[in-house]
């Protein structure tokens, strides 16, 4: 099974919105993503740097959050996402 | 261009620019300004009144600041007030008014870019988009 990251800041209103729809992915399609708050955890922070070659190309030239990250295809999708296209993104191989 | 240290020879006041405002906004003289050092500059700055600046305060600010624009504070409260309090926890922990929707890289000069109220009229996410918002969502275009 694929590694999936999640980027996320606890006071972001994105991440708010998108963590629902995250856990009805988990919960429905058995997917599971590793989650990372990035401004009250410094170790999450520098993780999401170490992937700033692979992510901001696709978000703007930035980091930003929320981020989805595949690790082992290094597919990235940020921002708010309907449910059906993060669950196509989530699975595709 | 480099940007300088500018303090006006009536008020003091200290603008940190390529060049100085013609009128300077507090006393209102013209070409009253002269190019100081950045020491010089920390030292004026740093002897003023220490002023308490609350959230209320910066939510006023930003409306001030939206006033008259092409985009406005953003109308959904909860979204907003969730937002401050992301922005004033990151100056709190991280020295500056952060976006608690992006991530600070680590590059002092970069991460000034993560201040807000940012520059985000330029990004994808407002600039040439009907409802364009700024990333985090606190300023919106005007409907």
């Amino acid at each position: 099974m694929a590694k999936l990251l999640m980027f996320h800041g606890r006071e972001c209103p994105h991440c708010k919105k998108m963590m629902p729809v995250v856990e009805k992915l988990e919960q429905e399609a058995g997917i599971h993503f590793e989650k990372y708050e990035i401004w009250h955890d410094e170790k999450n922070a520098d993780l999401m740097r170490s992937y700033k070659p692979i992510i901001t190309p696709k978000c703007g030239g930035q980091l930003r959050v929320p981020t989805f990250l595949n690790a082992e295809t290094n597919d990235v999708i940020c921002g708010e996402v309907e449910f059906d296209k993060l669950k196509a993104w989530a699975e595709k191989k | 261009m480099k940007k300088r240290y500018w303090r006006c020879f009536i008020c003091n006041d200290v603008h940190y620019g390529i060049a100085p405002p013609e009128i300077c906004p507090t006393c209102q003289v013209l070409n009253a300004y002269v190019e100081i050092t950045a020491e010089e500059a920390r030292k004026f700055l740093g002897g003023g009144p220490n002023i308490t600046f609350e959230v209320v305060d910066f939510e006023k600010a930003i409306e001030r600041f939206a006033a008259g624009q092409e985009f406005m504070v953003n109308p959904e409260g909860e979204k907003v007030k969730t937002l401050l309090q992301g922005i004033f926890e990151n100056e709190r922990n991280h020295g500056f008014k952060y976006c608690p929707c992006r991530l600070r890289t680590k590059d002092p000069e970069e991460d000034l870019k993560l201040v807000c109220p940012c520059n985000f009229t330029i990004h994808e996410t407002y600039r040439g988009v009907a409802n364009g918002e700024c990333w985090c969502g606190l300023f919106v275009r005007r409907r």
